[in-house]
């Protein structure tokens, strides 16, 4: 009953929220990136949803190897973060849609897919960052479902996608009339910590935002089959897991666009903004 | 070697601001209730950032973790970079 009427994908660098940080950025680079979010949020507003659901990935402040989850979904009343003090982005808080939020995962038990859940997920700056510029009144309730993109083996971007199509068909089936956006984010190529942290491969982000706006995902699974992807697009590269689950839950006749692209050499990540709208 | 032990100091320094000063500080009993090796210690009370990724200690962690004890991404990526070695 009720229905998806919006998506968003975007990159979630902490140097977005940052200050200084932000700054480091050349000025036409940050205010095409600007220009984008706010198209984004736009989109969003425009599209007003009664709840998000947000895939994004944990950098094991909330998860790690004691206790691994594929897909976490977080079911309690509000969430609010950053978990870590390390990086100094703002705090927030925003409430939490529990009862979609439970369902998904009581669909998921029923349907074939096994979400971990938690009562108390705290947020990191894979949600904080976008909907600080998305929903900068916190004023959304979110179904935060956290995907494990740091921790191999993890999830593989089939699956992730398809758990995307899977959580639309939740929201379909979802007693309450609510309107529904899904945002995604992390990506899109970049190296955190390893010996290439500051590369970016534009042209791999570039065909992928492409795959993504045809509607060609399948080429996606069959180019970037196990780990493939990370050697092309590093270990943050990863998080496009978030993309491509976004990806999967759009109906058929939303209309996908890139509204932003740039490689930041300064926030060592290919920084980029989709949107999906009727 | 316990890549998990170390990964798990790792992630407990990016968790605690106190356990990052007291690593910072080269505090010894830092160390205790983790399982490590003599040279996975010594590794880490020294911050070998190039020595601990040959040792396969998550390179996220370590970056999150040296931020954490005030080392900047720069320094982080210099001292990473030392010996222009990479990990097959």
């Amino acid at each position: 009953m009720a229905e998806i009427v919006a998506g968003v994908a975007c990159s979630h660098v902490p140097f977005l929220a940052m200050h200084p940080g932000f700054e480091y950025a050349e000025e036409g680079q940050r205010n095409r990136v600007t220009a984008g979010f706010a198209r984004a949020r736009e989109l969003l507003e425009a599209a007003r949803p009664d709840a998000i659901v947000i895939f994004s990935t944990d950098h094991f402040d909330r998860c790690f190897f004691d206790n691994l989850p594929a897909f976490l979904v977080g079911v309690g009343d509000e969430a609010a973060g950053p978990a870590t003090p390390t990086l100094p982005i703002p705090r927030a808080r925003v409430a939490v849609a529990g009862a979609l939020g439970r369902f998904v995962v009581s669909e998921g038990m029923e349907g074939g897919v096994d979400f971990a859940l938690s009562e108390e997920l705290a947020l990191d700056h894979a949600e904080i960052v976008p909907l600080s510029f998305l929903t900068p009144r916190w004023d959304v309730p979110i179904v935060p479902i956290v995907v494990n993109a740091f921790a191999a083996p993890m999830p593989s971007l089939r699956r992730c996608h398809d758990v995307g199509a899977f959580v639309a068909g939740c929201v379909a089936r979802f007693a309450q009339p609510w309107r529904v956006a899904v945002v995604g984010t992390g990506g899109l190529s970049h190296w955190v910590g390893p010996p290439e942290t500051g590369k970016i491969n534009a042209e791999f982000d570039r065909w992928f935002l492409e795959r993504l706006a045809r509607r060609e995902v399948e080429q996606v699974f069959a180019k970037y089959p196990r780990n493939e992807l990370e050697r092309v697009a590093g270990n943050g590269g990863n998080e496009v897991r978030d993309w491509l689950a976004v990806a999967g839950a759009m109906p058929p006749g939303m209309r996908a666009e890139v509204l932003a692209y740039e490689p930041v050499a300064q926030w060592a990540t290919g920084t980029g903004v989709m949107a999906w709208s009727a | 070697m316990s890549r998990y032990q170390m990964d798990k100091f790792l992630r407990d320094v990016n968790r605690d601001q106190t356990l990052a000063r007291r690593w910072r500080e080269g505090a010894a009993e830092v160390f205790d209730g983790y399982a490590l090796s003599a040279e996975e210690r010594a590794a880490l009370a020294r911050w070998e950032v190039r020595r601990l990724y040959e040792m396969g200690a998550n390179p996220l962690l370590l970056l999150l973790s040296s931020m954490a004890a005030g080392k900047s991404m720069r320094g982080y990526i210099a001292a990473l970079r030392g010996e222009a070695q990479s990990r097959a």
